[in-house]
């Protein structure tokens, strides 16, 4: 009778157990990654999920030596629990996003503090950097994977061009382009706002479509435009145009077929185009591609787009900032370009979207800015698991 | 939540079972035979409520702000211990056996319990730069609770002081959570304390049901034919009453800093009510031993 009563017992407690879930606790969570400091301040750029499990986040962070931003890259586990963190010496500044992933390793570009020119930085996955490579352009604006080289866009403020370069892992320039934004220092003068973030942060994008054609987001000719291109020419081979630094494209990436995912701006107001064929051999205006007109979404607002498969279904999702200061994911069909589903993170503190980037466990993972107390900017990282991505986006 | 059901079943047949084997408890005042056979036994139905005061004992710490720079501890929530008041109801029905009661309490109980934690930014160069911001939160739980409870008559007159063990399960029926974030700002050209308006987030999904094991004491009184009781308890959570799968799944309270712990929880329960019988001696009602 008393080995019944036992037996019961334990079945009880094993019954009703609700201990912690490891798989839980890696799947879902959110961080916020603080300094004590009153006067430090922190930005992230990109998010990448290492061999691990632990992700890895390159970013920015104020330093009194140069108007620039300094770099930063922090470590963390699988948990969103802090591993590392590494103040990259202040002489290179300006470190540009994405991550790129390369064997193993990640590279990014950033310039020297004096003398203003590109460098390339290698990171292991424990957010070790190695010596930078002296690339040689300036002012890097955005980077793109190609292969085993890197596309790199820059700022020539010499010739004031628009760059779009080829580099390799060794930091060679293997092809290059420039194309001029026009003359007058008026032109000039947001690039260079944004390179400070005393202005706008403009959304310098690069890349290259499924056809090897190249594709650069910057100035030419006197207007943020899209721009197509062989490399082969001074003169882009197809333009999507913006209106100067007032509208333009704010993020695009291709889909099957052809056809491109994209975002456009239009003095404040935000325009999400879940698939459209852009004319990338002619010139063409961002205002004709219509779009959602989503005025939830701040003035000129930074989004990032991803493709995602969500079961077996594949999806566009769009995360952006939203007035309410939250970062709002939206989720449409990529093939009918359906709306799906959306999703909002963050409460109270304003948060701002940075990177969005698919988890090995089928889930997401979201960086980006929050205001500590109001007032000290910090890197939050949301993972959102398998299930919520369902949830919000099948 | 079958298998819980089963398992409860089970002790409920086992103590039963074990009831009915106990030798004949001594103790009794001497009574009439027939009435003294009657008040062996009998069925007590009645209801009581009084008020409850809780303690969460944090068994994991999770938290959303991540220091980089300083010791996690400084920002680990302070929890309070038995400082709040609650309330329950409860039907208790008990069967009366030769000294030993048998009881089944359904509740329904309202908890709280509080947890604060405190942040800090400064600047060693200059002192003015400095702010300090505490962030007080309450969570306020209703449960169904499902105790079996075993009593024993320490003495069978008037005054019938009583000692008490048994098991329970929880069942969450709701929950919320308020925060109250208050702060001092030294930078602002002078001290600027502050508290901002609550946050109060429905909660629900935060937490889980649990079980655990309860002791306690009595007094009941007879009075007339019903029974008056006063009861304290100590119910000692032995599993965690987190919900492990959505500790961030609140975006309000994760984006404000908050993650819940694994914690489980104790209570010190006070109630006091009344009994009636099921069973009478004659026509005249007469049921109890006085």
């Amino acid at each position: 009778m008393r080995y019944c009563v036992i037996l019961i017992l334990a079945g009880v407690l094993f019954s009703c157990s609700n201990e912690s879930d490891p798989v839980a606790d890696k799947a879902s969570f959110t961080r916020i990654y603080d300094h004590d400091n009153f006067s430090a301040s922190f930005y992230p750029l990109d998010v990448k999920q290492t061999a691990d499990g632990g992700y890895l986040i390159l970013g920015g962070r104020r330093i009194t030596d140069s108007n620039f931003s300094g770099i930063y890259i922090l470590k963390v586990d699988e948990l969103g629990g802090y591993v590392s963190e590494l103040e990259v010496d202040a002489a290179y500044v300006n470190p540009i996003g994405p991550l790129l992933e390369q064997n193993g390793n990640f590279y990014f570009f950033a310039m020297t503090a004096i003398g203003l020119q590109t460098q390339l930085f290698q990171l292991d996955a424990s957010g070790a950097v190695s010596d930078p490579i002296p690339v040689g352009a300036s002012y890097p604006a955005a980077a793109a994977p190609d292969g085993s080289n890197f596309i790199l866009l820059s700022y020539d403020n010499l010739n004031k061009e628009s760059v779009v370069s080829v580099v390799n892992a060794s930091g060679s320039i293997v092809q290059s382009q420039g194309f001029s934004i026009g003359a007058g220092d008026a032109v000039e003068e947001p690039i260079i706002n944004h390179f400070l973030r005393t202005g706008s942060q403009l959304p310098f994008q690069v890349g290259k479509t499924s056809s090897s054609q190249y594709f650069f987001n910057s100035f030419y000719n006197y207007t943020l435009s899209l721009a197509f291109t062989n490399l082969g020419d001074d003169e882009p081979e197809g333009v999507v145009q913006g209106q100067q630094d007032d509208g333009g494209i704010s993020q695009v990436i291709q889909l099957d077929g052809g056809k491109f995912a994209l975002s456009r701006f239009n003095f404040g107001d935000n325009y999400i185009i879940p698939g459209s064929t852009l004319n990338t051999t002619g010139i063409s205006s961002s205002v004709d591609l219509g779009g959602n007109f989503f005025p939830e979404l701040v003035a000129n607002a930074p989004v990032k787009i991803i493709r995602l498969t969500v079961g077996t279904s594949k999806r566009v999702v769009y995360g952006s900032n939203t007035k309410s200061s939250q970062i709002g994911l939206f989720g449409y069909d990529e093939a009918s370009g359906e709306f799906i589903g959306s999703r909002y993170l963050g409460f109270s503190n304003p948060f701002e979207i940075a990177s969005l980037v698919p988890t090995q466990d089928g889930g997401l993972v979201i960086c980006g800015t929050t205001y500590m107390a109001g007032r000290f900017p910090r890197i939050c990282l949301f993972k959102l698991s398998a299930e919520e991505v369902v949830q919000s986006f099948q | 939540m079958n298998r819980i059901l089963f398992t409860g079943l089970l002790v409920l047949i086992c103590l039963g079972a074990c009831a009915q084997t106990r030798k004949k408890q001594g103790g009794l005042i001497n009574k009439p035979n027939q009435q003294n056979k009657f008040l062996e036994k009998q069925w007590w139905l009645g209801f009581k409520a009084g008020t409850n005061f809780s303690e969460a004992i944090p068994t994991k710490r999770y938290t959303v702000v991540t220091p980089t720079n300083y010791a996690q501890a400084r920002n680990e929530k302070a929890y309070d211990s038995f400082s709040k008041t609650g309330g329950q109801a409860t039907l208790e029905a008990t069967f009366y056996y030769k000294g030993f009661s048998f009881s089944v309490q359904p509740t329904y109980r309202h908890s709280r319990f509080t947890y604060s934690n405190q942040f800090q930014w400064d600047n060693p160069e200059n002192v003015d730069e400095r702010l300090i911001l505490e962030y007080d939160q309450e969570q306020r739980l209703d449960y169904a609770d499902f105790p079996f409870i075993v009593k024993y008559d320490i003495l069978r007159d008037k005054f019938r002081p009583y000692v008490q063990i048994g098991a329970f399960y929880s069942l969450l029926i709701n929950a919320n959570k308020s925060v109250v974030i208050s702060g001092t700002d030294y930078a602002s050209g002078g001290t600027n304390q502050f508290t901002n308006e609550p946050v109060i987030v429905g909660a629900k999904d935060l937490f889980d049901h649990y079980w655990g094991l309860m002791a306690g004491a009595g007094l009941e009184y007879n009075l007339g034919n019903v029974r008056l009781v006063l009861d304290a308890s100590y119910w000692k959570g032995l599993s965690n009453i987190s919900n492990v799968t959505n500790r961030y799944s609140s975006d309000r309270l994760a984006g404000i800093g908050d993650a819940q712990d694994d914690m489980k929880l104790n209570n010190i329960v006070i109630s006091a009510g009344v009994l009636f019988p099921m069973r009478f001696l004659s026509s005249s009602f007469q049921t109890l031993d006085r």
